[in-house]
């Protein structure tokens, strides 16, 4: 594994986005219910915490409707794995 | 942020991964089923009849397409092949399809791809399992 240099990421810092991250850097998709589930917050508020990933460009949302019920997954970008992960290098690094 | 909070991030991320590794794991029928389709789908060439493969090939992709639904489904997540596992089915894909390929189009022997197809099928059910095994003992691990 190639070391990645530590940089603290203010978007990714609070509990509920490090963790939605954290889940997503494990797979290449999650469907939007089972990281509701596993962060233990409501629909509203992931929505929220992934907007403003969406935004900084850490994730996709991608929907689709299969069998007239529509589904949300989302996937970690590029950007945002980097990002992750010298995020999660800092943590590292502070804990030493 | 200091160090004791930094751990305790650490150490919910690590949490985390392994809980998701209690819900990643395919059922039993999702490796069975993967193995009967290939099975299905070589097997098919026995009959040396473009519509048998033809029909077979679109029950084949078809029936792939319904278990990468299914397990999302249960699962809730998706994740592929590493590269790695894809190197070592590739090869024993090699190994077996092109002396049976050989055999059943050179030779007139179509017998050989219904033995192709048992091997290569349950080889694909067997490392499906294994892998998926492999993943979850890694989630389990914690590892970021």
């Amino acid at each position: 594994m190639t070391a990645v240099a530590p940089r603290f990421d203010a978007v990714i810092h609070p509990a509920p986005r490090l963790q939605i991250c954290g889940l997503l850097a494990a797979v290449e998709t999650m469907e939007f219910a089972a990281v509701r589930d596993a962060v233990g917050v409501s629909d509203s508020v992931l929505s929220k915490h992934v907007k403003q990933l969406e935004e900084a460009g850490y994730v996709g949302v991608r929907k689709a409707t299969i069998a007239s019920r529509q589904r949300t997954s989302l996937a970690l970008t590029k950007a945002g794995r980097s990002a992750f992960d010298a995020h999660v290098a800092e943590l590292r690094r502070i804990v030493g | 942020m200091d160090r004791d909070d930094a751990a305790a991030q650490l150490a919910a991320l690590q949490a985390d991964r392994a809980a998701l590794a209690d819900r990643v794991l395919q059922p039993w029928w999702y490796d069975v089923t993967l193995g009967l389709l290939l099975f299905g789908f070589l097997a098919s060439y026995a009959f040396d009849s473009h519509w048998v493969t033809a029909a077979a090939m679109i029950v084949f992709f078809g029936g792939l397409g319904a278990l990468v639904a299914a397990y999302k489904r249960i699962t809730g997540v998706w994740v592929s092949t590493g590269p790695r596992a894809m190197v070592v089915w590739g090869a024993l894909v090699l190994l077996v399809l092109v002396p049976a390929l050989v055999l059943s189009e050179g030779f007139d022997q179509h017998w050989a791809m219904v033995v192709a197809g048992a091997v290569l099928g349950v080889a694909v059910g067997v490392l499906s399992r294994r892998w998926g095994r492999a993943w979850v003992a890694e989630l389990q691990r914690g590892e970021l």
